[in-house]
């Protein structure tokens, strides 16, 4: 019954506040609940993560640490195996210590080169690749160490050869005459040894000495015995593996964790950068992050979706109840008024009736007077006449305007006889589809060709439609091209006509009025203000039911109600 | 139609005493009653052809009257006058025999048409009834002696 308004006549206001309401409360909080787990989750899990790859990262430091540790334990072990199993004099023998050298690389390559040494720091044999025999070693630093320790790891130095290198030193005994062999660690070996760590994409480990000097090469940059530029950022501990960051930049950033050899002053360093170090969890979380937000536009559009869905249907609900409570507003009123409009147009009659009679006696009389004493100012005579017919019109008039409202409160007769709508009315139409063409109004007809012939009053009915086509055709007068749309269909036991036009409309005070006598909106003397209320007393009157839906400057529909079996005419008088 | 001899019958006494001289005035010999039972009382003396009634009366209205018209008189005609257009009450008064009903405010003209109309029928039936009568007793001469 309301499509025509249907989305325009919305309380606009209402609806957005509606869909707000539902938006917030039923949708957005749940979902910022959900949010919240999320949130909770994707935190813990990552404290949780980055606490594991930070112990995953000091597991393997420590792996290579004793890997390392064992090395070099390994290789001192080596050189204490040599000396104690070989005096001095076999030794000291070139061919002696070839032979050592070459079962040791054997075992070995990490041994580059070997020489022996006697108390007072001088070379008593080599074998190797230089030619060192010879020389006097006494004041060298790691010569000192040995003397003192009596295993001794340097250091990488560049020494009298002049290319980075470290060598293990051990002191052996032969009475009170010490001797000493010492042994090159190849660093190529020794370096692969601790480059071939790798973790990740940028996970590397290196060594760095107490002074910040690294002893092997670092992949990421980093030569051997280069200063480390970071060396000032580490929190090395001396007894224990440490962990920690550094870095400002995020690109820069590394997560870091080191611990102290057991046989040298050095440190193994492992490192990663954190984003490939927390490349998984950044990954998993990116992936939440993405569900979330795709997961979250989609709940929120549906809900979106589904709250206007809702609000709408609520605004149509509202404002079909509103416009249930006008209709019933206006019957009550109609109602009233029809009662009291039945009353006064008697009472009216009655008075008129008089004045009638009254009339004719005085036409009589003047008639009399003129014919008995021939009345010689016959423009004075002329000018009662008038005034005498100008009455009756009136009386006449107040006459027809009685009929009227008697009209409104279904005193009038009707006959019943069989009307096939569908052909009933494309013939009035017919009748006014000239006055519109002339207005540029087209009328649309759409009737059920099913429709089952009702028995209601022609005449009645033919009264009806052309009342409501003209106040269509004047609603839409002023506009350049319009539209009327005519619809018939069955609804149960009634036919329900709809007649709509893209006009004017009326207002909703207006709307109230509309059925009314008298009320017209109208130009004075362009209308009486019965047309709808005959309509109104009509149909009432073929038992049928009337209503209006209207928005001012948008159109307006009547839907007509009118049974399809003949009602039983009226029989208590009232 | 000179020789018609009407009743007025309505509570509202200025439109008797004016309609009243209007008729006459055109030849209508005519009575008036302001009320039902006074209506009944001029029937019950004076010839009337044609009754004219207003519907709604204080005390007898006017169907009752009809009907005890009706019952009284049956060839006398009657026209309902009524102030509603066509109450139900003018409908039940047509059932019950009027001859017709004329809506207020009425033209005395358009009221004297009808008048006529109403006598011809009247003079109609009556003639009906009266050659129906002559037929009977041409056919059963001692038929004269039958009570009416």
């Amino acid at each position: 019954m309301a499509n025509l308004a249907e989305g325009k006549i919305l309380g606009n206001d209402y609806q957005k506040r509606t869909r707000k309401i539902i938006f917030i409360r039923v949708l957005l909080a749940p979902f910022i609940i959900l949010l919240a787990v999320c949130g909770t989750l994707v935190y813990h899990f990552s404290t949780y993560s980055s606490h594991q790859v930070r112990s995953e990262l000091v597991r393997i430091t420590e792996d290579h640490r004793r890997l390392i540790d064992q090395f070099f334990r390994e290789k001192a072990s080596n050189l204490q195996f040599v000396i104690s199993s070989f005096d001095l004099e076999e030794v000291g023998s070139e061919a002696g210590l070839t032979t050592i050298l070459h079962n040791l690389q054997i075992e070995s390559k990490a041994f580059f080169d070997l020489g022996v040494f006697d108390e007072k720091g001088n070379h008593l044999a080599y074998v190797g690749p230089y030619n060192l025999t010879g020389k006097n070693y006494a004041r060298s630093e790691w010569f000192r160490a040995v003397q003192q320790k009596g295993l001794f790891i340097s250091d990488e130095f560049l020494g009298v050869r002049n290319i980075p290198h470290f060598i293990i030193a051990v002191r052996q005994n032969e009475g009170k005459k010490a001797w000493y062999l010492r042994a090159t660690i190849d660093s190529f070996y020794f370096n692969d040894l601790v480059e071939s760590i790798r973790i990740g994409k940028t996970g590397e480990a290196y060594l760095i000495n107490q002074k910040g000097l690294l002893q092997t090469r670092r992949r990421s940059g980093g030569k051997l015995m280069e200063f480390d530029a970071y060396f000032k950022d580490y929190r090395l501990d001396h007894e224990k593996l440490s962990s920690f960051f550094t870095g400002e930049r995020f690109s820069e950033r590394y997560l870091y964790a080191a611990g102290p050899l057991k046989h040298t002053d050095w440190f193994l360093v492992v490192r990663q950068q954190i984003w490939d170090a927390y490349a998984p969890l950044t990954f998993a979380i990116l992936i939440s992050v993405i569900i979330i937000i795709s997961g979250g536009s989609v709940v929120v559009i549906l809900g979106y979706i589904l709250a206007s869905g809702v609000a709408n249907s609520l605004s149509v609900a509202k404002m079909e109840k509103q416009q249930m409570k006008t209709q019933l507003i206006i019957a009550g009123k109609l109602a009233e008024v029809g009662e009291m409009s039945t009353g006064l147009a008697h009472e009216i009659n009655n008075p008129l009736q008089v004045m009638k009679s009254e009339l004719t006696m005085i036409e009589d009389i003047i008639s009399e007077i003129d014919e008995d004493i021939k009345v010689r100012d016959t423009e004075s005579l002329r000018l009662l006449n008038d005034s005498v017919d100008q009455i009756g019109v009136q009386i006449d008039r107040c006459g027809r305007i009685t009929q009227g409202l008697l009209g409104f409160a279904r005193q009038t007769e009707n006959t019943r006889e069989s009307i096939e709508l569908q052909k009933f009315l494309p013939e009035i139409v017919r009748m006014i589809e000239e006055k519109a063409r002339l207005e540029n109004i087209r009328i649309v007809q759409a009737l059920d060709p099913d429709l089952p012939s009702i028995v209601s009053d022609p005449n009645q009915l033919q009264q009806v439609f052309l009342n409501l086509l003209n106040n269509a055709i004047y609603a839409l007068k002023d506009r350049k091209s319009g539209e009327i749309r005519i619809r018939i269909f069955r609804e149960e036991k009634n036919v329900i006509i709809s007649i709509a036009d893209d006009g004017c409309g009326f207002s909703p005070e207006d709307m109230e009025k509309a059925f009314m006598p008298f009320f017209t909106t109208k130009p004075v003397g362009e209308g009486t203000g019965l047309g709808l209320s005959t309509v109104y007393g009509i149909i009432k009157g073929l038992e049928g039911d009337i209503t209006l839906t209207s928005e001012l400057n948008a159109g307006t529909q009547f839907t007509i109600h009118l049974p399809i079996e003949a009602p039983a005419k009226n029989k208590n008088s009232c | 139609m000179a020789n018609t001899r009407l009743l007025l019958v309505d509570d509202e006494e200025r439109f008797l005493v004016t309609t009243k001289s209007v008729l006459e005035k055109r030849g209508y010999q005519t009575f008036v009653a302001s009320n039902g039972l006074d209506a009944m009382a001029i029937l019950a003396e004076k010839h009337i052809d044609v009754i004219i009634l207003d519907v709604k009366m204080p005390g007898l209205d006017g169907v009752e009257v009809l009907r005890r018209i009706k019952q009284k008189h049956a060839l006398v005609e009657v026209i309902m006058l009524t102030g509603h257009s066509t109450t139900e009450s003018a409908v039940e008064g047509l059932k019950l025999g009027a001859f017709d009903y004329i809506m207020k405010p009425c033209d005395v003209k358009i009221l004297l048409e009808k008048v006529d109309k109403a006598h011809n029928r009247k003079q109609a039936m009556e003639e009906k009834i009266q050659k129906e009568k002559i037929d009977k007793i041409i056919s059963h001469p001692l038929s004269v002696f039958e009570k009416d």
